[in-house]
């Protein structure tokens, strides 16, 4: 059986009187791979927020068996890696692709100390795995959206967490590129060692390797399960209160406007 | 004319004049790297009222207006901080709020000032030429634990300056950067309020850093390329006011003002940023 890395007992969340999450209970083991799905304002980018240690809750969090709250020890903050929605960049601004990586190593490298000589090959080799080797030196800010994502992805590689969150990381992507980032997504979840939670809001952009999925809607979490009986028309329809269909081509299940 | 600069350089009030300035010009520019990527111009406009508006206040009290303007300068940052990352306000909205009040109690100041207010204006312009050995010592002692501070985080600065919330999900520790950075912006300042002045300042702690925006893309090069424009800046101002009789503060903020022009101009960042717009167009 695997170890439990990360668990959530009756978690809430209130900000400005509004209840953004409430009553969340949650378990994940080690190595799964978990998708956080539900419709806008369901509480998806709250509840990573939360895991995370960017927000303020309610209730009991455990990270690696410990208990937290939002404030962190720098090592645990080492063990959980953060891919966000879009990785915005002035154009201008001075820092490299290979730069921007290399960031996800400061934390382990410590203060006053330089990062590890072996990092800067580990970031090149993300780079070529993201098929953008060829742009390590360009500057951040010059590379198009997928490539910024990439980069994002990387940077939170390099930092070699045990659990790491992405929110909506095929989001504002065109259809070719969020097929190539869910291609890598899938290809890291099975090379590297890592619990993954996934979040998303579109169910035709789900990672092949992901088995498990947690939906919440108006803040709280309404299924727990494998991803058929998610994929099921009806528990999508209850789910978006609009009724949907899925079906299935090539192996894959995809959800149409019923 | 190089005999007569050569002249004024052997009086000891015009050699401290020039270190003095040159120091302001280093510290305020690598400030200027922090204000200019981070983008907060306010930031400097709130500490230097801060300074401004201690230092009247400690007129009034019969208390040194430096110590007075770095106490209110060193509160205006312990404030600033952890409002505006747990108060839900934007820092600009923060920095706007915070340096119209700093500017109103200033003024209050100067208006229940009973002595001369020569002093207190001092403050507002700058007097290169009345510095202490006292003064130049602290402005040096300041600009080397910024300078310190920059070489020393630079690893952390970078992750911070590139992304604050990503940096602290890896673990960079972002707030104690980000609060000893307010505290020095707060230090700067003050230790500047009399070489070229609260107001003038605001110029020195955004051209260079907006001049190296223009040039690189390197962030090393960022900090080197901010600083020497401060220098230079400072070092081309006193000259220029020496020569042709003018103030010095307002001569060396002209001259920061045209090396950024200068800069805009002739940016290599601009065509090449042109370039890849066009080129992300035909993709």
């Amino acid at each position: 059986m695997n170890r439990e890395i990360l668990a959530l007992c009756n978690v809430a969340v209130r900000k400005h009187k509004a209840l953004l999450l409430s009553g969340i209970d949650l378990a994940v083991s080690e190595n799964e791979f978990v998708g956080v799905i539900g419709p806008n304002g369901a509480g998806k980018t709250t509840l990573l927020n939360v895991i995370a240690g960017f927000e303020k809750f309610s209730g009991d969090l455990f990270l690696f068996g410990r208990r937290q709250t939002e404030k962190r020890s720098r090592l645990t903050r080492l063990r959980v890696g953060y891919v966000p929605q879009m990785l915005q960049v002035d154009p201008a601004f001075p820092i490299s692709a290979l730069e921007a990586v290399l960031t996800g190593a400061v934390g382990r490298a410590g203060i006053f100390r330089s990062p590890d000589p072996d990092c800067r090959r580990e970031a090149l080799r993300l780079l070529d795995m993201m098929r953008l080797g060829h742009l390590a030196t360009r500057p951040l800010g010059h590379l198009s959206g997928g490539e910024r994502q990439k980069v994002s992805l990387a940077r939170a590689i390099l930092q070699k967490p045990d659990l790491l969150l992405m929110d909506e990381p095929t989001a504002n992507l065109d259809i070719a590129v969020q097929k190539e980032v869910l291609n890598l997504i899938d290809e890291i979840a099975g090379r590297e060692d890592l619990t993954i939670l996934f979040v998303t809001h579109d169910f035709n952009l789900l990672p092949a390797r992901l088995r498990r999925v947690v939906m919440l809607k108006n803040g709280a979490k309404v299924f727990d399960g494998g991803i058929d009986e998610a994929l099921a028309g009806e528990t999508l329809s209850r789910l978006f209160d609009y009724p949907l269909e899925t079906f299935e081509r090539n192996g894959r299940r995809f959800v149409s406007y019923g | 004319m190089a005999e007569q600069i050569l002249e004024a350089l052997s009086y000891p009030p015009i050699q401290r004049a020039l270190l003095a300035c040159l120091l302001c010009g280093a510290s305020c520019a690598l400030l200027s790297v922090f204000v200019v990527l981070m983008k907060m111009p306010l930031i400097g406009v709130s500490m230097s009222h801060a300074a401004f508006a201690g230092a009247v206040l400690g007129m009034l009290l019969d208390v040194n207006p430096f110590l007075s303007g770095l106490i209110l300068c060193l509160l205006t940052a312990a404030v600033l901080g952890p409002l505006s990352d747990r108060g839900g306000i934007a820092p600009e909205n923060l920095l706007g709020i915070l340096f119209s009040f700093l500017l109103g109690i200033a003024f209050l100041g100067m208006g229940i000032l009973t002595q001369t207010k020569a002093g207190a204006l001092n403050l507002m312009w700058g007097s290169l030429l009345t510095l202490s050995l006292t003064d130049l010592a602290v402005l040096a002692i300041v600009t080397a634990v910024l300078a310190a501070f920059v070489v020393l985080f630079f690893k952390e600065i970078r992750a911070v300056l590139f992304n604050r919330r990503l940096a602290a999900s890896a673990g960079v520790p972002e707030r104690m950067i980000y609060y000893a950075l307010l505290f020095l912006t707060g230090a700067v300042v003050s230790a500047n309020l009399a070489t070229v002045g609260g107001l003038l300042i605001f110029a020195l702690l955004v051209q260079p850093g907006a001049a190296a925006l223009q040039i690189t893309y390197n962030l090393k090069s960022f900090f080197w390329i901010s600083a020497a424009t401060g220098v230079l800046a400072c070092g081309l101002g006193l000259a220029a006011s020496y020569i042709f009789d003018i103030p010095s503060g307002a001569a060396v903020v002209l001259t920061a003002t045209l090396l950024f022009a200068l800069a805009f101009v002739f940016s290599p960042k601009r065509r090449s940023m042109k370039g890849n717009v066009l080129k992300n167009d035909r993709r």
